[in-house]
């Protein structure tokens, strides 16, 4: 039975004649040029997630307000998948009707960003279509409502918050206020 | 009140009560999912990722780890292993993320097999660090590497003084290989 076989060639390339090592000297500067490069991007990387490029840092916080100051909110422009944080809305006292807070907020606050918990605990809770309306009641306006989220998805989320009357109605002066979050992976 | 009180505007639908489940619950079952089927990319780019970072930063002389090395790799691989693992600890999970790492694995080594160029990224070359008596300073200089690590290579051989040598060879495995002067 022929079994396959190969002649030994001197193929590796000898120094002095005599010392076969296969240097490639041309490779490895080219090699440690890219390493010089490299540790500079690396340190770049890093200098931007301090920053908060990535999120979690002074780049990453962002703020928007109605004009008539009845909604303020703060949020993360950049959030991380699965790492929690907190969105906060300031109510001002523009915001109040017949005694109670409507806020509807985009069903894209728990199917991306995953909300976890709404603070304070809304007197009542409804889901719409395309949303969910809280309620609150309004004693202590001005106040401050925080959302609990977690990113469940990643990529560019919108999200969309604005106050409603007392009805649930669209109150017409009112803006909305469009969010634009991007989850990094 | 306290906790949450759902009022339906409508009569609830199915998607309306999936909504309302996804609202209440603290994790959603539709991303559980969506989040496992990358679960075997993340562990496929947790490789190549490694093997690049081990490239860039490795390669140091020596047969055996030193105790900055040791810190490298356990921490490297703690961090590692939270990205890959995430929230699944599941025997499914393992087992399908190390059949990916071993696929991953097995494809690399195939590449430096057939083609010679990959080999030379993922390997580097050997290099001359002496030869005959002479220092080979751009090298020694582009490795971080120094005369008392070539010494400690000859040393090992049985070598005690630098003109007993007529080669030193860091190989592409990081160890130092030392050539005796013949007489």
């Amino acid at each position: 039975m022929n079994t396959e076989t190969r002649a030994v060639e001197d193929s590796i390339a000898k120094v002095d004649n005599e010392l076969a090592v296969g240097e490639d000297l041309d490779f490895q500067r080219r090699w440690w040029r890219f390493e010089k490069w490299i540790w500079r991007f690396f340190a770049l990387l890093v200098l931007a997630d301090i920053a908060g490029l990535f999120g979690r840092g002074p780049l990453a916080k962002a703020q928007k307000h109605t004009p008539d100051g009845a909604m303020h909110i703060k949020y993360e422009r950049i959030e991380r998948f699965s790492t929690p944080s907190i969105l906060t809305i300031q109510l001002g006292p523009a915001s109040v009707r017949k005694g109670t807070v409507h806020v509807w907020v985009s069903s894209s606050v728990v199917d991306r960003l995953g909300n976890q918990r709404v603070i304070p605990a809304p007197s009542q809770s409804e889901v719409v279509k395309d949303g969910v309306i809280y309620t609150f009641p309004a004693d202590d306006v001005p106040s401050e409502i925080a959302f609990a989220l977690q990113p469940a998805d990643i990529g560019l989320s919108h999200l969309t918050i604005r106050l409603l009357d007392a009805d649930n109605k669209p109150l017409p002066a009112q803006d909305y206020l469009n969010l634009d979050i991007f989850v990094m992976p | 009140m306290p906790g949450l009180l759902f009022v339906p505007s409508t009569p609830p639908r199915a998607t309306s009560i999936s909504l309302l489940t996804r609202a209440l619950c603290i994790t959603p079952i539709e991303q559980k999912q969506e989040h496992h089927v990358a679960a075997v990319l993340r562990a496929a780019f947790g490789y190549f990722f490694l093997v690049f970072m081990v490239r860039i930063v490795g390669r140091r002389p020596g047969k055996q780890m030193n105790p900055f090395e040791f810190v490298l790799i356990f921490f490297i691989g703690g961090l590692a292993l939270t990205f890959t693992v995430a929230d699944d600890r599941s025997l499914t999970n393992a087992f399908t993320q190390i059949l990916t790492i071993g696929i991953s694995h097995y494809f690399l080594i195939m590449l430096r097999e057939r083609y010679p160029r990959i080999a030379l990224l993922l390997d580097g070359s050997p290099i001359l660090l002496l030869r005959k008596g002479r220092w080979q300073t751009e090298a020694m200089e582009g490795m971080l590497i120094q005369a008392d690590d070539v010494m400690t290579a000859a040393r090992d051989k049985g070598l005690y003084s630098l003109s007993e040598i007529d080669y030193a060879v860091l190989e592409r495995n990081g160890e130092i290989t030392i050539a005796a002067v013949t007489k």
